[in-house]
């Protein structure tokens, strides 16, 4: 019986390796998200003096809400879009999803390759001839436009996302189904949909963490109405002279924490979307 | 009748209205539009007047352009940085949550969190963390006797944050392709190689490192793509300042187009920045495909 490798040298120096290397990692990864939050708590004053306790308060959050009224409307049109967005998306994924595992056709592996090679677009060349179009039919600073837009450049992995959980769903379901007549239509409502809810549910993470934090389409794209909260933040940020950091910390906390606590919480539905999308797409 | 049944689902012309929704969307939104802005680039085009026939005077007007090249150079040392650091730390990591760690499922967690912020919240933090006068790793670098991040004044420097603060955000899903693909590692090679007496660092080289490369390949692809559209973080911290020197070509491209309003410039920049991004990608896609059809074989 081997004694117990972490009780030898060697093993206790692996052991500290390990815990050095684990400190470091939380550091870079929660380091700033903590510094950011903790400021958000203290008193504007106390936030940049060194050696000063920490004094816990609501002030920043409540000079926030007195000082910029845009920022909170700004939230409601992130929600707005996210939600927007994700529905959009995880349809139009789903329905495509199906058609392409249960189909095959030269055009239809044609349309699989486009799809993958249209990734490779960045997404401002797009805004280029967007710009005036959406102009042209007054789609300038509305929801329309950015739920459109975040959909469309989420359909694509959301499409193969979808094709590989539905390749998982046996065909024979499909067909059992079909003898006790029930319409392709029917199929998709009462077989596939119930089984593909993981895949949906993986394709809406990833629209949920775009659209809630995207900016580049909210800053070319909207103006004033449909202004989301990055867009606001990013304003506070702007007026370079008098930046208030403490409303300017409490505000990005405001944003962070909800899709923060999201993302823990789906922790494995999104490393399943992420690993099937990246293999797959 | 079912058997009528059956063979129509076979018939490719039903995958149709499936289909049909997502194309539509990509087709409206990203295809046409691509397809136009290729058309753009060879006219004299202002917002709100008809454009003109103008041949490859666009091409020719930015290929002269320092601050393209400036802007172009910035973009690919910042890519080539980000893409392989993080892949190097992506791979640490994967290989220390491998090893096996308590509170696994709390640590990823943790190191997902970044993933969970947006690009502006990102800028508000590490322009804080690197304030020349307030900021902790101001005093950390001063601390150690290490000169000061200037980003707002030495163009190198902003670049560099620029660069740091692109692979916090996205190490996460380096991270997660990696430890993904090392988790499909089976454990009996493991077992093999330290039977044949092999060290941790020999059964690393011999045997993660290569069953990794196909991950490897798919993550770097992935990042190369992504990080080439690199706009909002140098757009947020320098402006592309001082004096046009931290530009990268998105943010050279919304300049000719959003301020000096020369769409026809912007968007010959466009299809540059597509065709340079790609160029950049290929050779890791040649190796890609070399490395898939070694593993079919």
């Amino acid at each position: 019986m081997p004694t117990d490798p972490a009780f030898t040298p060697s093993g206790l120096l692996r052991l500290l390796g390990k815990a050095v290397a684990v400190a470091l990692v939380l550091a870079w990864s929660l380091g700033p998200i903590a510094l950011i939050v903790s400021a958000a708590f203290t008193p504007e004053r106390d936030i940049f003096a060194t050696g000063v306790a920490w004094r816990p308060t609501f002030e920043n959050f409540v000079a926030l809400w007195q000082r910029w009224g845009d920022f909170f409307t700004g939230l409601a049109n992130s929600f707005i879009v996210t939600v927007g967005a994700t529905l959009l998306a995880v349809l139009t994924s789903t329905l495509a999803g199906f058609g392409y595992s249960r189909w095959r056709s030269r055009f239809l592996s044609g349309s699989v390759f486009a799809m993958i090679a249209l990734r490779l677009l960045p997404p401002i060349v797009t805004t280029l001839p967007l710009f005036p179009i959406v102009n042209a039919l007054g789609l300038n600073d509305t929801y329309a436009v950015l739920i459109i837009l975040y959909a469309a450049f989420f359909v694509s992995l959301g499409t193969m996302v979808m094709r590989t959980f539905i390749d998982q769903i046996p065909r024979e379901l499909d067909e059992a189904a079909m003898m006790d007549g029930a319409s392709q239509a029917q199929i998709f409502r009462r077989v596939i949909l119930p089984l593909s809810a993981q895949g949906m549910v993986a394709v809406a993470i990833f629209v949920i963490v775009y659209a809630w934090n995207e900016f580049l389409f909210a800053f070319i794209f909207t103006t004033k109405n449909a202004k989301t909260a990055p867009l606001v933040l990013s304003e506070m940020i702007g007026s370079l002279e008098g930046v208030e950091w403490g409303v300017l910390f409490a505000a990005t906390t405001v944003q962070l924490l909800p899709i923060l606590a999201f993302v823990v919480l789906c922790q494995r539905h999104l490393i399943e979307g992420l690993t099937a999308g990246a293999t797959k797409g | 009748m079912a058997a009528f049944s059956i063979s129509a689902m076979q018939e490719p012309r039903r995958a149709l209205p499936y289909v049909a929704p997502a194309l539509a969307l990509l087709a409206f939104v990203i295809l046409i539009p691509a397809v136009y802005v290729l058309w753009l680039s060879f006219q004299q085009s202002t917002f709100g007047r008809a454009a003109t026939f103008v041949g490859f005077a666009n091409y020719a007007k930015i290929l002269a352009d320092p601050y393209f090249w400036r802007a172009l150079g910035n973009t690919v040392i910042v890519v080539l940085v980000v893409v392989h650091v993080e892949v190097v730390l992506g791979l640490a990591m994967a290989v220390l949550f491998a090893a096996g760690l308590p509170f696994r499922k709390l640590l990823i967690a943790a190191v997902l969190a970044p993933y969970a912020v947006s690009e502006v919240g990102a800028v508000v933090m590490w322009r804080t963390l690197f304030d020349p006068d307030t900021g902790f790793m101001t005093r950390v670098l001063t601390g150690i006797g290490l000169p000061p991040l200037e980003w707002s004044v030495v163009p190198s420097h902003g670049l560099a944050l620029v660069a740091l603060l692109s692979i916090w955000l996205h190490l996460p899903f380096t991270f997660i392709i990696l430890y993904a693909a090392r988790l499909a590692i089976p454990k009996d090679l493991y077992e093999a190689a330290e039977i044949d007496g092999a060290s941790a660092w020999q059964s690393f080289r011999r045997v993660t490192l290569p069953l990794l490369m196909p991950a490897i390949l798919v993550a770097m692809l992935f990042r190369y793509i992504f990080a080439y559209r690199l706009f909002s973080e140098v757009w947020l911290l320098t402006q592309g300042g001082p004096a046009r020197s931290t530009e990268v070509v998105a943010v050279y491209l919304y300049l000719e187009a959003f301020r000096y309003n020369d769409f026809g410039a912007a968007s010959a920049t466009g299809w540059l920045m597509v065709v340079t991004s790609l160029l950049l990608a290929a050779f890791y896609l040649r190796r890609l495909y070399r490395e898939m059809f070694a593993r079919a074989d």
